[in-house]
């Protein structure tokens, strides 16, 4: 009696369930990234162009693809770890052989330079010499360049300005204009000579609305803007990122604020090659496995990550990580 | 989640100035306001040509091309009594930026403004009124449903008539004010987009508290739901009410700078 009733109430909810066919709802946004393009011919990037949330392909246009850079460095880098100096051996030696390596073997989507060597508190390298470094890696690739500095604020204003000028024509994104020196970055990066320039927040949803609207009043051209709102490795804070991310997309998207409809860059590997998962040797740690497959895992997590919230082009260090990384895109987005 | 919208008010024919500009089809005053307006953060204009009882259809196509060809087809409100005008406003009337909002109907009179706005696939101001002042919210109300149901019958979109509670002089009716917010709760409890034209709380006041009163009675509005209003977006202290009040309430996103954009 009692199955006969359950049996019977079971097939009444089933009918009521079935007659709720499913109906499938796009979500939309008012708003949408706006396009940047870096580098010249043939290997130019364009960044951003989506009006749903990152890869909702079921949602609406996803853009263009995210963009997937390699980072190498103007001087023979101290704290990497070994299996780098195994990977490119004596092409780290100098930036330009090292850059034609990466764009010829491994053919990622930009490459990024950061000048370490200009650090005051490193190498010091001079302004002119950087200058140098840079016209010599420009020439020998054609690859869009992304140039990072040394994270002194004031003698980045510098390189930047001065490469700026030198590589008049070439369209690279200057990375970074920070509150402190956005004026000196984007007068000359893209004022004066029509570069790209990345407006780095730390982390902050209201710093980042807050120096684009800066930058705009300077005249900038929002087409010629890029975010850098922050990193951190997986597992350091990331879920702040994550969440500062989701915030800004969805005040460009759904508020159609047009202050922060700029696409979204961030250099994994400058985070995730610092934290003691990526680091600490096979000695010191015997129960880790492969230092080199640690840093690996940190670096393609993190980038997936941040593709995830949003970033439209991440900065990887492993020749690996960028393989991963195309891999996933390619599975997800096609 | 959409941010406050400012209907933009002063073009509208008790002032000499544009008055004077209407009879005698003179662009520059219109357009000068028009231009104060739109770069103060109004979104809609409201064009008010009067009664125009008799060249209505010639002045509002004269005043909405003039507008939307100099301002790249910025939204406008047709606020005329004259039906024929507004029908020939709509005419030449550019809806690439937004929906031409009819200024307006009401529950009595001119209840079939909303059947010319649906007709006409615009947007209308929907005045919670019949005869006067409505007695109490219940009446207001009841104004509201008759106007749904005119426009559910007209094949209009619920979402397309803005609900006016009617904004009511400070001085003079202070008793009436308190009501006022509670209109605006319900009506956006429902759902319903409003309106309202914000600067008669302070009419008859002295000029220098008119920012004042206008500005507080926003704010607590808002809190209520307003999501829009026929306004003087060149009141500094009013746009900065409006700004604030969008950013407390998460529409927008704090920065800075936020009350220069």
């Amino acid at each position: 009696m009692c199955i006969e009733r359950y049996t019977k109430k079971t097939t009444t909810d089933l009918k009521e369930v079935q007659t709720l066919a499913y109906k499938k709802v796009a979500k939309k946004y008012s708003g949408k990234i706006k396009e940047v393009t870096i580098g010249t011919g043939d290997k130019a990037i364009t960044l951003g162009g989506r009006n749903v949330l990152p890869l909702h392909a079921f949602d609406g246009e996803v853009g263009q693809s995210p963009k997937v850079g390699l980072e190498i460095v103007d001087e023979v880098p101290s704290d990497w770890i070994d299996a780098f100096a195994n990977l490119y051996g004596d092409v780290q030696k100098d930036a330009a052989t090292w850059a034609k390596y990466v764009e010829e073997t491994y053919a990622p989507d930009f490459i990024c330079l950061r000048f370490e060597g200009a650090d005051p508190n490193g190498s010091n390298r001079s302004v002119e010499e950087c200058v140098e470094t840079a016209k010599k890696v420009s020439e020998s690739v054609s690859l869009p360049l992304v140039i990072a500095g040394s994270k002194n604020v004031e003698k980045d204003s510098e390189i930047f300005k001065a490469i700026a000028e030198a590589l008049e024509g070439k369209n690279i994104l200057l990375l970074s204009a920070q509150e402190e020196n956005y004026k000196t970055v984007g007068a000359a990066g893209a004022l004066a000579y029509k570069q790209k320039v990345a407006a780095e927040s730390s982390v902050d949803i209201n710093l980042a609305k807050q120096l684009n609207i800066l930058m705009t009043q300077l005249g900038v051209q929002k087409e010629d803007v890029v975010m850098h709102v922050g990193c951190a490795a997986a597992g350091y804070g990331y879920e702040y990122v994550s969440s500062t991310m989701d915030r800004i997309t969805l005040a460009a998207l759904g508020q159609n604020d047009e202050t922060l409809q700029m696409p979204i860059i961030t250099p994994i590997s400058f985070e995730t090659w610092s934290v003691k998962e990526s680091i600490a040797t096979e000695e010191d740690e015997p129960n880790w496995g492969s230092i080199e497959e640690r840093g690996i895992h940190m670096e393609v997590s993190t980038a997936a990550a941040s593709i995830a919230s949003g970033s439209d082009a991440v900065i990887v260090r492993h020749p690996k990580s960028l393989e991963a990384i195309k891999y996933y895109l390619n599975s997800i987005i096609g | 989640m959409d941010k406050f919208i400012v209907i933009g008010e002063r073009i509208h024919c008790i002032s000499p100035a544009i008055r004077t500009a209407i009879s005698e089809r003179d662009p520059a005053p219109i357009l000068k306001r028009a231009k104060e307006q739109i770069d103060a953060g109004a979104t809609y204009l409201d064009v008010n040509i009067g009664p125009a009882e008799k060249d209505g259809v010639e002045v509002m196509q004269w005043a909405v091309q003039l507008i939307q060809s100099e301002f790249d087809n910025v939204p406008l409100a047709l606020d005329t009594a004259n039906k024929k005008a507004i029908e020939g406003g709509i005419k030449v009337y550019n809806r690439s930026k937004g929906k031409p909002i009819v200024n307006s109907a009401d529950a009595g009179d001119r209840i079939d403004n909303i059947n010319l706005a649906a007709a006409n696939d615009a947007m209308s101001i929907a005045l919670c009124a019949k005869e006067g002042i409505p007695r109490d919210n219940d009446e207001r109300m009841m104004y509201c449903q008759e106007m749904i149901e005119r426009a559910m019958d007209a094949g209009m979109e619920v979402e397309d008539l803005l609900f006016d509670p009617l904004f009511l002089v400070i001085k003079g009716m202070q008793e009436k004010q308190v009501e006022l917010f509670e209109a605006i709760r319900m009506l956006s409890e429902m759902g319903l987009k409003t309106t309202g034209g914000l600067s008669n709380v302070s009419n008859g006041t002295p000029k220098e508290l008119r920012p004042i009163l206008d500005s507080y009675t926003v704010a607590m509005a808002m809190q209520c739901g307003l999501t829009s209003a026929i306004a003087n977006p060149c009141d500094k202290r009013l746009m900065e009410a409006i700004k604030t009040c969008d950013m407390i309430l998460g529409k927008t996103l704090y920065a800075d700078s936020y009350l220069e954009l």
